[in-house]
């Protein structure tokens, strides 16, 4: 795997002396994210509305009948949900609201640490500016703008938003599927080979895992092209007993790849 | 020379699947002292892992894997201390009054800038009447005009907690965007600041016009000290945060921006239980005539006294032994 176009991150030196580079949540996933979280609130209130529909017939009627505290604390407590939501959630569930946990991704400090109660009560009060003037124009387009896309709040508060991605190690460890069928085909002068550097192995790895999946013609020649690339030192003769099957094939990538030196 | 990058994860990977296994159980509950070690043990090793990773393998997916485990394991391990309960108390008697103090100035132009606003207003509607058509908003001139406050009317037909609701989302919100404005280069807050003023002045002035100062007066004194006390702490609060992105001193403006976010938003954090306050005597106690004139004033004056009060006394006394330190570092980072 060839090192692509540097995505932005942030990098965080910790006390161990080595540097982590967490990538930065895009404006896409942000937007879905906060997508959840609106819904959930609305949802929430529609309940709780047909929920009290179903105890009390006459809602207005009791509405008006409640004692003036209550309804009073009813309406401030609304616009609480509103505002609090999202900074209870950050500050309990370590920088995920609900939404945010859907995305997997996470607010946390510029240093890499997580957010504490006033880095998320600014971030989410900004959210007034930020939502300005409809739908979080200002927010977006001040996303768009920035290296890391963060939106004001997040440039007052100090914070960025990470990405969790879902990374499978199993392709390393995996055996052959069938190693007793395949098993037969020795690795053709695996002695002389030199070891295959990172930038290989991730290539014949990510190769293997998706060969069961693609044409045969295709998995053939693709096939074919890694043998080269790999097992320059191989005589005709064994290059074409390697070449004969995709099973062999892939069994002679599998242990070059895996090969001690 | 190092090994094939599958052996290097083969003979890695049970650390790894350990420690991200602890640090889901560190994030649904507690960990054991034993098992904080272990976490300890198992985060250093991944660490030295990521380094050779770094350094061997670049770019691969197990290079990334670890440097998403490592990122989850610092979170975990280097925590900023957990704001508490004992921390909440610790803020009003001591934090929130001192932060106030020490930003004197910047409430002092956010009042400064309101009074302007009030003088402007009234100042407007009293040289050119019909300035109120542009100032004060159409309901209420309605009923100016015809000798009542608009406070009567909605008492009689809506419940006064209505009126108490929806007054102090109103309240919340100019509160908020006071200070979350500070971010457009401070000109919010100054916005924020002199419109309300200027409302308040002009709607004030029509009243004084109009024959009805008493009205007016019955109805602004019980909150009126407290609330524009909190809504100018606010737009201090938005100042602040203006200004550290026009003048940030000798600090990155990123940097100044955050440092000086975070003692803003203490103001605001501080003044949201007395905004609460105060909006249930806005909406039980103003309006109406269950309690007479003076008794309104006499409550009004002694809520915004007890209110400064607490903002300069409180907390005053061992705030000199416990912030020493501290003020004078964050002064001397922001010389100017």
């Amino acid at each position: 795997m060839t090192p692509s176009a540097p995505a932005p991150h942030v990098d965080v030196a910790t006390p161990e002396r080595v540097a982590l580079s967490l990538p930065v949540a895009g404006i896409g996933y942000r937007c879905l994210a906060w997508l959840v979280d609106a819904s959930l609130l609305f949802f929430f209130w529609v309940a709780l509305y047909f929920v009290i529909t179903l105890l009390v017939s006459d809602v207005l009627g009791a509405f008006q009948a409640l004692s003036g505290l209550t309804q009073t604390l009813l309406a401030v407590g609304l616009f609480a949900t509103q505002w609090l939501y999202w900074t209870l959630a950050e500050v309990f569930f370590h920088g995920q609201t609900p939404g945010k946990r859907v995305m997997r991704i996470r607010v946390v400090r510029e240093d890499g640490s997580p957010v504490g109660f006033y880095e998320s009560a600014v971030r989410n009060l900004c959210r007034a500016v930020d939502f300005l003037p409809v739908l979080y124009a200002t927010g977006c387009i001040t996303m768009l703008l920035d290296s890391r896309h963060r939106r004001l709040g997040d440039l007052l508060a100090g914070t960025v938003l990470v990405r969790e991605e879902a990374i499978d190690l199993d392709k390393y460890t995996q055996g052959p599927p069938d190693e007793a069928a395949s098993g037969t085909a020795p690795a053709p002068g695996s002695a002389v080979q030199r070891p295959l550097d990172a930038e290989d192995v991730e290539l014949v790895l990510a190769f293997l895992a998706r060969a069961p999946g693609l044409e045969p013609e295709v998995r053939q020649r693709l096939g074919a092209r890694l043998v080269d690339r790999v097992g320059a030192s191989l005589t005709d003769e064994e290059r074409a007993r390697v070449l004969q099957s995709p099973d062999a094939t892939e069994a002679f990538l599998r242990t070059r790849a895996k090969a001690a030196h | 020379m190092a090994v094939p990058l599958p052996t290097f994860v083969t003979r890695r990977r049970p650390d790894w699947d350990a420690l991200q296994a602890l640090l889901t159980r560190q994030r649904t509950g507690r960990l054991g002292l034993t098992e904080l070690r272990t976490l300890d043990t198992l985060y250093r090793r991944a660490a030295a892992d990521l380094a050779q990773a770094q350094t061997f393998y670049p770019g691969t997916d197990a290079h990334r894997f670890l440097n998403q485990l490592c990122g989850q394991a610092y979170g975990a391990i280097y925590q900023p201390p957990r704001e508490r309960w004992a921390s909440t108390r610790d803020f009003f008697r001591r934090d929130f009054p001192a932060t106030l103090r020490r930003e004197a100035r910047f409430v002092g132009v956010s009042a400064g800038l309101l009074v302007l606003g009030l003088l402007l207003g009234a100042l407007v509607v009293t040289l050119e009447p019909r300035g109120a058509e542009l100032l004060v908003p159409e309901g209420v001139r309605r009923y100016v005009a015809q000798g009542r406050m608009w406070t009567d009317d909605l008492l009689s037909v809506a419940p006064p907690n209505a009126v108490a609701s929806g007054i102090a989302t109103n309240n919340l919100t100019v509160t908020l965007f006071a200070f979350a404005s500070g971010i457009l280069l401070g000109v919010g807050p100054i916005f924020t600041l002199v419109n309300n003023g200027v409302l308040i002045g002009a709607v004030g002035a029509l009243c004084f016009r109009e024959g009805m100062t008493a009205g007016f007066l019955d109805f602004i004194a019980a909150h009126g000290p407290v609330e524009l006390s909190i809504i100018v702490i606010a737009g201090g609060a938005g100042l602040m945060v203006g200004q550290a992105l026009i003048d940030p001193g000798e600090l990155p403006r990123a940097q100044a921006l955050q440092a000086r976010g975070r003692e803003a938003v203490k103001l605001v954090v501080g003044c949201a239980p007395f905004l609460a306050g105060i909006g249930m005597v806005e909406g039980f106690i103003s309006p109406g005539h269950l309690f007479p004139t003076w008794a309104k004033v006499g409550l009004g004056l002694s809520l915004g006294a007890l209110f400064w009060l607490y903002l300069l006394r409180a907390g005053r006394t061992d705030a000199g032994v416990a912030r020493v330190g501290e003020p004078d570092a964050i002064a001397s980072s922001r010389l100017r």
